[in-house]
């Protein structure tokens, strides 16, 4: 019975390491849709999704700057689908209706709380870590 | 099989076995998830980490804005270097790498090389009592001492250093170490507005970004609440709560306008306009909060 609280233990401690290493390769990829251009905001937002589960960040972004959105699921490209809405839900951006783009900029004209919403594109793949990064243009 | 070895295995497939579970747990849906599902089969479920994901802009925009507006660059309202001696608890410690952290972006902007140095040295310091010290390393040291006279190198080597922490403290289920670090962030960057709102020669701008802060403020709360009943976190998040209060009485005006997508350079113009209206007494009353929640943080 020892042994096996201690198995049991040790799966739970190495299944949150494998789920974080899978986020890690993932925005380590992600992070090359971020040129030189642009500066980092300083955080790494992830969230770990289930097949028709939606991530939900809450962001303001100021206006009089162009931010790049990266959003990246799996090792290939075009895996997430994210979606930009204002406070009052306007859509105001799909990456869906720009063939899944992985990244977008966004010129912001005014300040905006938004939120951005990630999904999982793939309706066979059941579950994966969505990376969502920030970055402004100086 | 050599014992430990065995252990070795079964171990692995334990958590095979969890990873499966957790895999396909997608699947094994309740009868009243199904129900619900019957209900609103157009919704899709809200996925919530500790409520929601909070992003909370970069305090080196605070400053970027400043230099904008013709702000003079003032020394005296950063964090001295010597103040990280006076930080001994987890929650100082990990406040004020976001405070230097801040200080850092203000003094890059400002083109101050010799104190970009001593900022970068002592959030090595203070990363390595927190545990982080893979972000702060002695690599990047050198890379930043020998990038002094490119700002944007800097800039940029900040923020993936930022990112880098963030990433860490994560991985490593510390999510209250860098909301906290977030957090400090911020507080410097609206202490550094709060300077200016009657010196700079566009002030108007200056206060509208602080009166822009209202939501930022707001998540900033949802973000640290989780961890509130921890030690050195309820004092903290009831002085950002106060703050809240003033803030409440910022008036915040939107109009959507329909944005315009530009296909071949992706890119999107938000062209929705928005401002803040603060009124001076709320102003004042803010900029007293600010000074006195900062000092706290600091001293």
């Amino acid at each position: 019975m020892k042994k096996f609280i201690l198995l049991l233990a040790i799966s739970i401690w190495i299944l949150p390491a494998t789920l974080h290493a899978q986020c890690d390769t993932i925005a380590s990829l992600c992070v090359k849709n971020l040129t030189a251009k642009y500066i980092s905001d300083g955080q790494q937002y992830r969230a770990l999704l289930l097949s028709k589960e939606v991530a939900e960040f809450n962001a303001t972004f100021y206006g009089g700057t162009t931010y790049r959105l990266a959003a990246c699921s799996g090792l290939k490209d075009g895996s997430l689908e994210f979606r930009v809405f204002d406070k009052q839900r306007n859509l105001l951006f799909t990456n869906i209706e720009h063939k899944n783009a992985p990244y977008w900029d966004f010129k912001f004209e005014s300040t905006m709380d938004c939120i951005i919403e990630a999904q999982l594109i793939d309706p066979n793949v059941k579950s994966g870590c969505a990376v969502l990064l920030i970055s402004f243009k100086k | 099989m050599y014992k430990p070895l065995r252990f070795f295995y079964t171990a692995v497939f334990f958590s095979a076995v969890s990873i499966a579970f957790w895999s396909c747990s997608g699947n094994t849906k309740s009868e009243l998830e199904q129900e619900a599902e019957k209900l609103d089969s157009n919704k899709s479920n809200l996925i919530n980490i500790n409520g929601t994901l909070f992003c909370i802009p970069s305090p080196l925009q605070t400053s970027m804005l400043l230099k904008q507006s013709g702000a003079k660059y003032n020394k005296t309202i950063l964090n001295p270097a010597a103040n990280i001696s006076k930080y001994s608890t987890s929650v100082k410690k990990a406040l004020n790498l976001g405070v230097y952290g801040a200080d850092l972006g203000y003094v890059i902007l400002y083109q101050q090389t010799q104190d970009a140095l001593a900022y970068m040295s002592i959030l090595k310091k203070l990363g390595d009592d927190v545990g982080i010290s893979g972000a702060f390393d002695e690599a990047l040291l050198k890379r930043f001492e020998k990038n002094l006279s490119v700002q944007d190198s800097l800039m940029a080597m900040s923020g993936e250093a930022f990112r880098n922490t963030d990433a860490f403290l994560k991985n490593n289920d510390r999510m209250d170490a860098s909301a906290l670090i977030v957090a400090g962030g911020w507080i410097e960057s609206v202490y550094f507005i709060s300077n200016y709102t009657s010196s700079a020669s566009d002030k108007s701008k200056i206060i509208q970004r602080l009166g822009e802060q209202k939501s930022t403020l707001d998540n900033l709360i949802k973000m640290l609440t989780p961890y509130y009943q921890q030690e050195g976190y309820t004092e903290f998040i009831d002085a950002l709560t106060d703050l809240a209060s003033d803030f409440d009485q910022v008036e915040m005006k939107y109009t959507y306008v329909k944005p315009e997508h530009d296909e071949a350079n992706k890119i999107t113009t938000i062209k929705s306009t928005s401002s803040a209206l603060v009124a001076p007494e709320v102003l004042t009353s803010i900029i007293n909060k600010i000074t006195k929640l900062r000092n706290s943080v600091t001293q």
